[in-house]
């Protein structure tokens, strides 16, 4: 086991996710507790107290967040879960989604109630089918039980949610774009100022977290702020949902207390790499943070300093164990692809960047590279750094710098030899699939 | 007030205006392609970056960041042309042509091309690319007006923009998403009802929409615009009639080109129209190019232009009960001409030379009045209108009429009464006044109109009066003279 665990204390089965059972494990007694003898302040109060940062991979304090938003201020809040789960690798709010709903809809209750917020929304990512079914069918049980609507419990307080589906755009999940897709606009991201909590969804005051940060809310004001505190390290309290996937033994969504040895979770508790080969690199947060190579994991720590340190980030928690004999300058391909495909077209930098990435990987690939086209790719990243909108060109610059950092030989093998240095050697999935 | 720094100068400006207006209000130059005074402000070309430091930051870690959408701070520093500002810029002025096809050769825009200026100005290296740039519609028709050229668009959304914000038709969007994106109209065709569509056309940085009227007809820098007021309604929108400059004449080819209106664009003139006008300012060469009067007659006989007047100075002197129809069309100074020369002599009224055309939009919130006369105030001002019924403005014993413009049908005059007729166009009716004189058009001399709101706009001359035609001004005075 890697550590105390929060949301994953909760033990998945075939009824988890319904009301019934939800309600016999304690479910919605928080969001009584809180109606009944909290004010709105002090809830936010607590999810100051907590530190816990966002998990959707910017890691901004969520009380800090929250603190932005005025009670009182004679207008309408908003509140919005981000559950548009698209960065490749990332597979962890699914779970949530999927067996523990009425805790992310007790979590935003909870939420709302601190916030004042009238209408909540959830923004679905539109491939989620049974993450869907399964939340639809969660809210109606919770209409039909009265968690939503007018005069909760009894008391003054009401609130209605929507649940809000995407149409498959990965800058759909950015905060900014999000808001503009549910007011029914095309999904381009927003320029900062003014920042969300100020003028956002419909112009009001909007806060957006992530799934996982919501689910959090009801744990963290059910124990309290310094308790929540108490696991994980000082500057990342807390745990992190991890999906690990790719050349990895034991895939999976798993719940790691921060300050976890990297290492130890990678080859310990997800058993190391598939079919016993040797691990190349991992990618610890999403396709958009820096890849580690296997020397560097080994003295990282999973938590947000010891990340940064390393060049690298948390991120969303999407881990993608890479094997030993894979062709970085392919992976790269693949990366800049999606990139270019997902690039909202808005502004300069990453309508033209992402395009001009991907052909010259593309052309890498067919054998058709230059030396000098490896500094283009990393010029035309850092000709993103920053200059962007939203955090999209600046996460593919990441990415392409990151790998080709660490991993250049192969870069120039492939341009001088019209052929991946890495031919044939990934033999990692033989015979251990089944 | 706020005071703060840009390039090392104090500033004053005003507490919520932003780097970019704050910068524009007090003189300094920051390049922009999106951003428009009229228009929301979407940051999607980012080359108005600009170095901020913020007061109290140490020197030289400043951040880069968008101009047009930064709120200015008391005490920020703001370098317009650091070395990283110049990095950037040059960076992506690369992006932004990385596809555009720099076909400046064949493109209208060459020459006055926000793209082709900045170029020149901050980047001027060949491009840094040798992979396939991204194709789309060279010639997509957006309306029997405009054609859009999608390889030359780099998606500043101003023309989204300004169909959503200014012109309220909500016809254009963008399809698709990155490098693929598209401006495209929306499917009910509303573009091309859009009566202020072809404004999309001048507030385009570079040469992506283009007007089909003009599309190839001369390049930019053989022309000049004369300054001039739009006759269309009683907006009086101020325009700048496009023409051959004198040194680029034609000798050889068709000499009308030199006295042609090549295109229409807007004078900006915040009291009347802003930067805008509608797409009957656009089409004024069809209404100043038509056939002309050229000579002067009596009773479709052709006489010297003399003559003519002193005959129509004799009727007038004569006549017991006359009665003038004075023109809307008349700039002020021909109407005061018209009034003290005339005026006593006649029982006056104002017509309307132009009425709504059929189709045409008669008044909406933005331009477009009702009145489709340039001049109607200041001739209101010195005169009664028109009765409903014109048959009622004449007393039986009416013995002289003197019609000054188009736009009146002899059939209401009284029968009996004699016709001085002051024409500039070829119309059937200039045969039947007992006196036609040919008069010059708004483009052969100057003059002024005073809108409804009051606003008086000037015109200048900006081609050479025909041979045989008088201004009304001079015409008056002749009539009227004594003897």
């Amino acid at each position: 086991m890697t550590g105390r665990k929060l949301i994953m204390n909760f033990e998945v089965t075939p009824t988890s996710h319904l009301l019934a059972d939800y309600r016999a494990r304690g479910g919605y007694a928080t969001l009584e507790r809180v109606l009944r003898e909290m004010r709105p302040e002090q809830v936010t109060k607590e999810v100051v107290a907590s530190g816990i940062l966002g998990h959707g991979g910017a890691a901004f304090p969520a009380g800090r967040k929250w603190g932005v938003i005025k009670l009182n201020d004679g207008q309408p809040h908003y509140l919005c879960a981000n559950a548009d789960e698209g960065e490749p690798g990332t597979f962890k709010d699914r779970w949530i989604l999927e067996n523990a709903p009425h805790l992310l809809l007790e979590s935003m209750l909870i939420s709302a109630y601190a916030l004042q917020v009238r209408n909540a929304f959830v923004y679905i990512r539109g491939e989620f089918d049974l993450p869907y079914r399964r939340l639809a069918a969660a809210v109606e049980e919770a209409y039909a039980a009265g968690w939503f609507g007018q005069g909760i419990l009894g008391t003054d307080f009401s609130c209605d949610i929507v649940v809000y589906r995407g149409a498959g755009s990965y800058v759909c999940g950015e905060a900014s774009a999000l808001i503009t897709s549910i007011e029914g606009k095309k999904g381009y991201p927003r320029n900062r100022p003014p920042r969300l909590t100020v003028r956002g969804l419909y112009q009001r005051p909007t806060v957006i977290n992530n799934v996982e940060t919501l689910a959090n809310v009801t744990t963290i004001v059910a124990q309290g702020g310094e308790a929540f505190r108490k696991v994980g390290t000082a500057k990342s309290p807390g745990t992190q949902l991890v999906s690990i996937s790719g050349h990895v033994q034991r895939p999976g969504v798993y719940e790691v207390e921060y300050g976890t040895p990297l290492a130890k979770f990678i080859y310990e508790e997800c058993g190391g790499v598939l079919g016993g080969g040797k691990l190349k690199c991992i990618v610890p947060g999403g396709i958009s943070t820096k890849v580690l190579t296997a020397a560097e994991i080994e003295t990282v720590t999973y938590d947000h300093a010891s990340l940064t340190a390393a060049g690298s980030g948390v991120g969303s928690g999407g881990m993608v164990v890479i094997a030993e004999g894979t062709c970085m300058v392919r992976l790269l391909q693949i990366l800049l692809r999606f990139y270019h495909h997902e690039s909202c077209g808005q502004c300069t930098p990453c309508r033209e960047g992402m395009g001009w990435m991907h052909r010259i990987i593309d052309r890498i690939v067919a054998g058709d590279g230059r030396p000098e086209d490896i500094d283009q790719l990393i010029r035309i990243s850092n000709a993103n750094d920053g200059t962007t909108i939203c955090g999209m060109g600046d996460a593919a610059g990441y990415a392409t710098v990151g790998i080709i950092a660490k991993y250049r030989d192969e870069f120039e093998y492939f341009i001088e030899h019209k052929r991946s240095k890495l031919d044939g050697r990934l033999e990692v999935a033989a015979g251990v699939v089944a | 007030m706020i005071e703060f720094f840009i390039n090392g100068q104090p500033v004053q400006a005003e507490d919520n205006q932003t780097v970019m207006q704050a910068a524009k209000a007090n003189g300094f130059f920051i390049p922009y392609f999106c951003w428009h005074p009229q228009l929301s402000v979407p940051g999607n070309c980012r080359i108005c970056m600009v170095e901020v430091t913020n007061e109290g930051q140490a020197e030289g870690t400043g951040w880069l960041e968008i101009a047009c959408n930064m709120p200015i701070s008391k005490g920020m520093r703001v370098l317009t042309d650091s070395d990283k500002v110049k990095k950037r810029r040059k960076e992506t002025l690369q992006f932004i042509t990385l596809n555009h096809p720099v076909d400046c050769g064949i493109c209208d825009k060459a020459g006055e091309c926000t793209l082709q200026d900045y170029h020149y100005e901050y980047n001027g290296s060949p491009s840094v690319s040798r992979d396939v740039k991204v194709h789309a519609t060279k010639h997509y028709p957006l309306s029997d007006r405009i054609v859009l050229d999608n390889e030359r668009c780099i998606m500043c959304t101003r023309c989204v923009r300004f169909t959503r914000e200014v012109s309220k038709s909500n016809s254009l969007g963008v399809q698709s998403r990155g490098d693929h994106s598209l401006i495209r109209p929306v499917e009910d065709g509303s573009f091309e009802t859009d009566p202020y569509s072809d404004n999309v056309i001048d507030i385009c940085p570079v040469g992506a929409l283009l007007s089909r009227p003009f599309l190839h007809k001369a390049r930019v820098w053989y022309l000049e615009p004369t300054a001039s007021v739009c006759p269309g309604c009683e907006r009086g929108c101020n325009v700048k009639l496009w023409h051959r400059k004198t040194e680029w004449k034609l000798k050889a080819l068709d000499p009308q080109q030199n006295a042609r209106i090549d295109r229409v664009t807007p004078l900006e003139n915040d009291a009347v129209n802003g930067p805008w006008i509608c797409n009957k300012g656009r089409d004024l060469a069809q209404v100043f190019e038509r056939a002309r009067a050229e000579q002067a007659m009596l009773k479709g006989e052709a006489v010297e232009l003399q003559a003519a007047i002193v005959i129509a100075r004799e009727m007038i002197k004569a006549a017991r009960r006359p009665v003038a129809l004075v023109s809307n069309w008349g700039s002020n100074e021909e109407l005061a001409a018209f009034y003290g020369a005339l005026g006593p002599r006649f029982a006056c009224h104002v017509k309307r030379d132009w009425q709504p055309a059929p189709g045409e939009r008669l008044e909406d919130d933005l331009l477009i009045k009702p009145d489709k006369n340039p001049n109607s105030a200041a001739a209101l001002a010195l005169f009664p209108a028109l009765p409903a019924d014109p048959r009622t403005a004449f007393p039986p014993d009416t013995d002289l009429v003197l019609v000054w413009g188009e736009g009146f049908s002899f059939a209401q005059l009284p029968p009996k009464a004699r016709i001085i007729y002051l024409n500039s166009w070829l119309q059937p009716e200039n045969g039947h006044a007992d006196v036609f004189l040919p008069v010059s058009v708004q483009t052969e001399r100057s003059g002024h109109y005073t809108n409804f709101q009051g606003a008086v706009s000037a015109f200048e001359a900006c081609f050479a009066k025909k041979a045989g035609v008088a201004d009304a001004e001079t015409l008056f005075g002749a009539m009227g003279a004594a003897s």
